[in-house]
């Protein structure tokens, strides 16, 4: 190891970072909101997500057997539901439990005491493991024998999953506009750079340099704007986080929110990942346009 | 040679240039003298014809393949073209550190080229603080400091008054002394004149005179006198 060489080309990057500070701020800053923007797009995102899921979750399918269907055969059909593997449970409901279920709920709105001889028939309730699969399961369980009737709320499942699919896809976009826009920021925030010490990269071209030698610290540049851009997100999202988001949890009850953002730590390396990328693809193409004229 | 504006700066330049030799382009302002050595250094392209250093096709040459080619070269210009934030030793040594020189040989041969040029005991200064020939001085120590085997000049004493003009001409002809190939374009007629080296003449792109141990309006001066 020359360490001498690494000496000089560290000096070199350091000497250049500190030498367009003015520059290098505004390439930081603008990593630092657009990953800030990121992160909390993406904090947004996962609630969102959550309470779509939490809906969904609390959708059920109704099936109905039979009247008539005897003790066993309900059994053997509560079998069959449960041994499909799209299933999480099947819980039975006799029709007693039915009526008395009924009742609880419709107590004050109707006299109860009318309904005197239970309408009701014996019934599964079943839940999924994942909600999309809601209208094959249900389709499958209304072709077993015995099954009088299958209900669910279709419209609502329908609409959670078009609405989740929608979020999806905006989501990605908005993402990907977002990460385009901080990589031209800063393409252009070097390409400052790149013209301000366009001397020097000219005598390094003509001693010899070769144009990766050029690129490099431009390179290293960028990764240490990215990376220090993000780094003041995140201080900016942990803050949010403590401050911000037990406000945000009581104001908001209905909404399921965790007192901490989930898997903190993964986003944050995350985060910090796509800003290095960030200044590391924003400074690579700003520095290529340059030494190919 | 063409440049993609339309002007055709060189046209029809048949010309060879020896190994160890030294020689004088001369010329007014925009006759091609600066075209041919950016040629030469491949600043530019041929828009016709052949360029050869050294054995190399550098009209051919692949574009991952011209620093190579320029660390064999060393180009001096009017302007020194130093580094005003790196000392004099700095701007020498930068341009072994950048084309990834060991320490060990920057420590070596940054003093040895100072040496040549006589500027060891102002390594630490900053160009701002040297006169136009230390500073000239110092670029062309860098310009040596990869041993190239030639030395392109372009202007070298533009900005130079006539006392260091004379210091750096002697200095390219010492240099010239250990083997190196000197090409040297001026318009400085007192110089040429006195060194009595090979000059080329260009006008409007074109050779219009080649002669050894020659003066700057070579055939012109004969002419008057009738020796033509």
């Amino acid at each position: 190891m020359d360490w001498g060489r690494v000496r000089f080309f560290l000096s070199e990057v350091w000497r250049n970072f500190t030498r367009n500070a003015a520059m290098q701020i505004t390439a930081i800053g603008t990593v630092a909101v657009t990953v800030a923007l990121l992160g909390g797009f993406l904090f947004v995102r996962d609630a969102l997500g959550r309470v779509g899921d939490e809906m969904l979750h609390q959708i059920q399918i109704s099936v109905f057997l039979a009247d008539g269907t005897s003790a066993s055969a309900a059994q053997a059909i509560g079998a069959q539901i449960g041994h499909d593997p799209r299933v999480l449970s099947a819980q039975y409901v006799p029709k007693a439990a039915g009526l008395h279920e009924m009742r609880d709920r419709l107590r004050g709105q109707i006299d109860t005491a009318l309904l005197t001889n239970n309408p009701l028939p014996d019934a599964y309730r079943v839940r999924l493991v994942r909600p999309e699969d809601v209208h094959v399961v249900a389709g499958a369980i209304s072709k077993i024998p015995g099954v009088a009737n299958v209900t669910y709320a279709q419209d609502a499942v329908t609409r959670a999953l078009r609405v989740g699919e929608v979020l999806a896809r905006i989501g990605l976009v908005v993402l990907a506009v977002l990460v385009i826009v901080a990589a031209i920021i800063i393409s252009n925030t070097i390409r400052l750079t790149v013209y301000a010490r366009r001397r020097e990269i000219a005598i390094m071209q003509l001693v010899g340099a070769t144009n990766t030698y050029i690129r490099m610290p431009f390179v290293c540049e960028g990764l240490l704007a990215g990376l220090l851009g993000s780094l003041l997100a995140l201080a900016v999202l942990a803050l949010a986080e403590r401050q911000l988001l037990p406000k945000l949890i009581a104001a908001l009850p209905f909404v399921p929110l965790h007192g901490a953002v989930p898997n903190g730590a993964t986003l944050a390396l995350e985060l910090l990942a796509t800003g290095a990328a960030v200044g590391v693809v924003g400074s690579w193409i700003s520095v290529g346009r340059y030494l190919r004229t | 040679m063409t440049y993609p504006n339309g002007t055709r700066a060189l046209d029809d330049v048949d010309l060879e240039i020896a190994k160890a030799s030294f020689v004088f382009l001369v010329g007014h302002s925009g006759t091609g003298k600066s075209s041919l050595l950016r040629l030469i250094y491949r600043e530019t392209l041929p828009t016709r014809g052949q360029v050869e250093v050294d054995g190399i096709r550098v009209d051919r040459l692949r574009r991952s393949r011209v620093p190579q080619l320029r660390r064999n070269l060393g180009v001096v210009f009017q302007d020194f073209k130093l580094l005003q934030d790196k000392t004099v030793w700095e701007n020498v040594a930068f341009a072994l550190q950048v084309t990834g020189a060991r320490t060990r040989d920057v420590m070596r041969q940054v003093p040895r080229v100072l040496d040549l040029v006589g500027l060891p005991h102002k390594s630490r200064m900053f160009p701002t603080e040297l006169s136009g020939g230390e500073q000239q001085r110092t670029a062309i120590a860098r310009a040596l400091v990869n041993n190239p085997k030639i030395l392109l000049c372009d202007e070298p004493t533009g900005n130079l008054d006539p006392s260091n003009t004379t210091e750096i001409m002697e200095l390219l002809l010492r240099i010239n002394l250990k083997g190196t190939t000197v090409v040297v374009a001026t318009h400085n007629q007192a110089v040429v004149d006195r060194m009595r080296r090979r000059v080329v003449r260009l006008e409007d792109g074109r050779v219009v005179a080649d002669e050894e141990r020659g003066f700057y309006f070579g055939d012109r001066m004969r002419a008057a006198d009738g020796l033509g």
